[in-house]
């Protein structure tokens, strides 16, 4: 029950919603982070951030460049180290423990098994000049998977679900169209079936008609999979069509959060309110 | 009053076996290190000795660190005792050490080796030193050794594996030759050196001590004695040794051995033994001599002599 | 037949060795002395890059080589490993260095001044034909050069230094490290990452050519700075040593060395921008080596190209290594050729059997 009040803390003057009760309130958070700061330079880029995902759930994280939800993605991949707070993960055996003081190579082994990401830049995300199925193979190797034949079984049938042409699958990424790149980080991502799937900014930068197939896909793999989703993005429309919940970030700090359809319909922050009527 | 000259040792243009007693040293704890640490490369000062880099150099300085008058030093390259560079070596560790020399791998008590291992099987005691051209197996998949170091620190092999995946995708089968990379004790991957295939299953569970040292790019890590040295490979793609075709040496006759192939001006090819030393001893036997010829790693049939690790 | 061949190989080094020493021709303490006596900078080079400093000996190594530079180095180097170190000398600040010539490009006068000293820079590069008709030019002893020497003075505080009092360059702190502390590279690996010391020690006894192509590089377009070339020394330096039973400090002989700074502006702070300071030096004269260096020292480690890498710059200029790298493929290869071309011809001869791929395919579908 304190989660759905702290999420609608930023709405106290409003006469309380009467809804089905949503599905986060029965349930554990699987993604815990509490007081996330993180400075570069005199530049503030996370303040006392705090947020939960909850299993099956999809949250939006919206702002402008330099709100500071690019730097989130990278504390929550683990890539990143902030100057304090907590972070945890309702995962097995990592339950009850701060990941953000875990070692590297602890670090790396959780990031394998249980956390999956898509980048903006396929380059980040992607070997470029090795294969497309070996990209996606080599976290199953990583993960100690030893079959030549279970890899190539693994890496197709993870293309597969991600709508990836199948008769490209040994080209490398470098050969391919920006959308079958993200279906290519997309597959990588979920070989393992993590946990967690972080998507930054998952269809900028493309046609808007690759960008409407790949937020399809998105969206049917997040209901066939159930895997909990947290996608960043500065579009309003990737979230609305994403996202259950979502949060609005400014200057590092968490504005407003709240049901996707009620923040945006309904924005109670002036921010929140500018950024719906631009995307109008 | 003596004079000084009473004093002191009379001039001498070097020490004994030529690297100064604290390069000896240094190496000497170094190599200490590398047994601990099957595997782990051991980074070294690695001094410039009176050969080119790239010709031993690295074999050489552990060589003359372990050398002593009583050893006995065998040289060789690719398998030969009389290849110009295996004589250099072999007349300058005579020289600076005044060890005896030999071509009879049962009598060495240290081999220096570029490329290959000999056929007759090494015993405990003795010591294998290879020359290594790039001690760095990770050195095709990341070029950065200070980013090789983190990975093998955390034993993040798999762009290792994605390479040997996408061999099999592109070219149907692994298609790596010499220098075929192993995993170590179950912890590192290590360069074996650019030895054939073939000679990779004779550091698994060996009776010698095995020392590899870059001259060149100063590093050098160790086998120790019965300790697991595992070829890469997919449970479901064994690795292979190369097929010598069913050829045997023209000289001695012999088959399953590592060949050496010598193109001929009718546009075929014969085939002789690579390993010089064993077959000297053959050709010996076969004229009659009493010759001493030690068990082979690969028998008349080529099997390997223990089935732990050959599918 | 037997094996006769086993002893085949060291007959034959032998004889090849023998045919290039008669080829070369006798060698004697004549030729030692003609190339100490004439050619100085040569001798420089050659000593710098191996990182010994002993004329004789490099005149030696020339001689025995007949001039071929890297296998000269690799003589010292190679010698350099038989002798002990006995003790480490202290540190030389530039206005210690006997200087017999310093420009600076940055600014036209400079405090100490600008000492043009004995060089090639502004003279027509036109070759002396008249010698080959026998008249020799006239020698250096005739022309009296002890008023260019004593007009100006001898030693010179680095032009830095001024410039850090000026507030152009950041303040820097003493460093206290004792001089057996400063790591060896000598002595000890090159690591990545690489420490200063490391670095600049690289740089002082890497390969001129070597140095010179990645520096250009640098310069030409491939480098992220701009510089300006704050001065260029040439002088003697002092070798400094501690007794080590009285604790006495002594200079045990002079060594030639030249150095070189080289600055570019707006580093640091974009609001408060500095000026940034690259440096080498290494022993003997050679100009082109230490600004090309100091270029390096000063672009090394910012990002970008290649030739910013230390681990590029670093292990691709070392001379012994590179050299002896290259010449080693002269080596036979028969083993590992062997082994590729079982493992090309085994793919060409694949049978439908051995497929792994399609057998992959087979059992996925």
């Amino acid at each position: 029950m304190t989660t759905f009040s702290a999420d609608f803390s930023t709405r106290a003057s409003q006469p309380p919603i009467q809804l089905e009760p949503p599905r986060l309130e029965i349930a554990q958070p699987i993604l815990e982070v509490r007081d996330l700061n993180k400075s570069y330079g005199s530049v503030r880029a996370l303040e006392e951030v705090s947020l939960e995902l909850y299993p099956r759930e999809v949250l939006g994280v919206v702002g402008e460049s330099g709100s500071g939800k690019s730097t989130l993605l990278r504390v929550l991949n683990l890539e990143e180290q902030p100057e304090g707070g907590e972070y945890h993960l309702g995962i097995p055996p990592y339950e009850g423990r701060n990941l953000l003081q875990l070692e590297r190579f602890e670090r790396r082994a959780l990031r394998v098994k249980h956390i999956g990401i898509v980048y903006q830049n396929p380059h980040l995300g992607l070997r470029m000049n090795n294969t497309s199925s070996g990209n996606v193979a080599e976290r199953l190797v990583i993960a100690g998977e030893r079959r030549f034949h279970a890899l190539r079984a693994a890496a197709r049938g993870s293309l597969e679900v991600s709508e990836f042409p199948i008769s490209r699958m040994d080209d490398p990424p470098r050969k391919l169209s920006g959308g079958m790149q993200q279906r290519v980080q997309l597959a990588k991502a979920i070989a393992l079936k993590p946990a967690l799937l972080l998507l930054d900014e998952p269809t900028t930068g493309l046609d808007v008609s690759v960008q409407a197939l790949v937020l399809d896909t998105l969206r049917r793999l997040q209901r066939d999979l159930g895997i909990a989703m947290l996608v960043v993005s500065h579009d309003l429309g990737v979230i609305r069509t994403l996202s259950d919940r979502v949060v609005v970030m400014r200057h590092g700090r968490v504005v407003e959060s709240g049901l996707t359809d009620q923040v945006l319909e309904d924005p109670q922050h002036p921010y929140t309110q500018q950024l719906v009527h631009a995307k109008l | 009053m003596s004079r000084l000259s009473e004093l002191t040792h009379d001039w001498q243009d070097h020490s004994y076996a030529f690297l100064d007693e604290a390069s000896k040293r240094e190496l000497r704890r170094k190599i200490l290190k590398a047994i601990a640490i099957p595997g782990y490369q051991v980074p070294y000062a690695s001094r410039e000795v009176p050969m080119a880099r790239g010709w031993g150099t690295g074999g050489l300085q552990v060589t003359l660190t372990l050398v002593a008058p009583h050893d006995t030093v065998k040289v060789i390259d690719q398998g030969a005792d009389d290849s110009v560079n295996a004589a250099n070596i072999r007349r300058f560790i005579a020289r600076v050490a005044g060890a005896a020399t030999t071509t009879d791998t049962l009598r060495c008590t240290l081999l220096q080796s570029r490329h290959r291992i000999p056929e007759e099987r090494l015993l405990e005691g003795q010591i294998l030193i290879l020359q290594v051209p790039e001690p760095e197996p990770l050195r095709g998949v990341e070029t950065s050794s200070a980013a090789s170091a983190v990975l093998h620190a955390d034993a993040d092999y798999g762009l290792m594996w994605l390479s040997l995946y996408e061999q099999i995708v592109r070219h149907r089968r692994v298609i790596l030759g010499a220098s075929y990379p192993v995993m170590v004790g179950g912890r590192y991957i290590m360069a074996p050196s650019p030895i054939p295939r073939w000679d990779v299953p004779m550091l698994h569970q060996a009776a010698h001590l095995t020392i590899l040292s870059a001259g060149r790019e100063k590093r050098l890590y160790a086998v120790p004695p019965y300790t697991d040295v595992r070829p890469l490979e997919f449970d479901d793609v064994p690795f292979r040794i190369e097929d010598q075709g069913g050829e045997v040496c023209y000289r001695t006759g012999a088959g399953h051995k590592f060949l050496n192939e010598l193109p001929q001006d009718d546009g075929s090819s014969r085939f002789e033994l690579s390993d010089s030393g064993y077959g000297e001893k053959l050709l010996r036997r076969q004229a009659g001599e009493t010759v001493e010829i030690g068990a082979t790693y690969y028998d008349e049939r080529g099997g390997f002599y223990h089935d732990d690790l050959l599918r | 037949m037997a094996y006769v061949a086993a002893r085949g190989g060291e007959a034959a080094i032998l004889e090849a060795e023998r045919l290039y020493k008669v080829m070369l021709g006798p060698l004697g303490m004549a030729q030692v002395r003609m190339l100490t006596d004439h050619l100085p900078y040569l001798l420089d080079r050659v000593m710098g890059e191996a990182s010994l400093y002993a004329p004789e000996l490099a005149a030696l190594a020339v001689a025995q080589t007949g001039g071929d530079l890297y296998e000269a180095v690799l003589l010292l180097r190679a010698y350099r490993s038989t002798q002990p170190r006995l003790a480490y000398a202290a540190p030389i600040e530039q206005d210690a260095i006997t200087t017999v010539r310093r420009v600076s490009a940055a600014f036209k006068d400079i405090p100490g001044g600008q000492v043009l000293g004995p060089t090639l820079d502004y003279s027509h590069r036109m070759l002396e034909m008249n010698v080959l008709r026998g008249q020799p030019t006239t020698t250096n002893s005739s022309v009296d050069v002890s008023s260019t020497v004593s007009s100006s003075p001898t030693v010179f505080p680095a032009l830095a230094a001024w410039q850090r009092q000026a507030g152009l360059l950041p303040e820097i702190t003493a460093d206290t490290t004792t001089p057996d502390e400063i790591p060896d590279v000598t002595r000890e690996p090159l690591l990545f990452p690489v420490s200063r010391s490391h670095k600049l020690q690289s740089l002082a006894r890497g390969d001129t050519g070597g140095i010179l192509a990645l520096g250009y590089a640098n310069m030409r377009g491939y480098g992220a700075v701009h510089p300006t070339i704050n001065e260029v020394r040439l002088g003697y330096a002092d070798v400094i040593l501690t007794h080590p039973v009285t604790g006495v400090h002594f200079s045990a002989g002079q060594v030639r060395v030249s150095s070189a700074e080289i600055v570019t502006n707006f580093a640091g702070d974009p609001h408060d921008p500095r000026l940034e300071l690259g440096f080498s030096a290494t022993l003997g004269w050679n100009e082109v080596k230490v600004i090309a260096a100091s270029m390096l020292d000063l672009s090394m480690g910012k990002a970008g190209h290649a030739s910013q890498t230390p681990e590029f710059v670093l292990y691709h200029t070392e001379p012994v290594e590179s050299s002896g790298f290259c010449i080693h493929f002269k080596l036979p290869h028969y083993v590992t050729f062997q082994s590729s071309l079982e493992a090309m011809r085994g793919v060409k001869q694949l049978e439908r059997a051995d497929d792994l791929l399609e057998m992959a395919e087979k059992v996925d579908a």
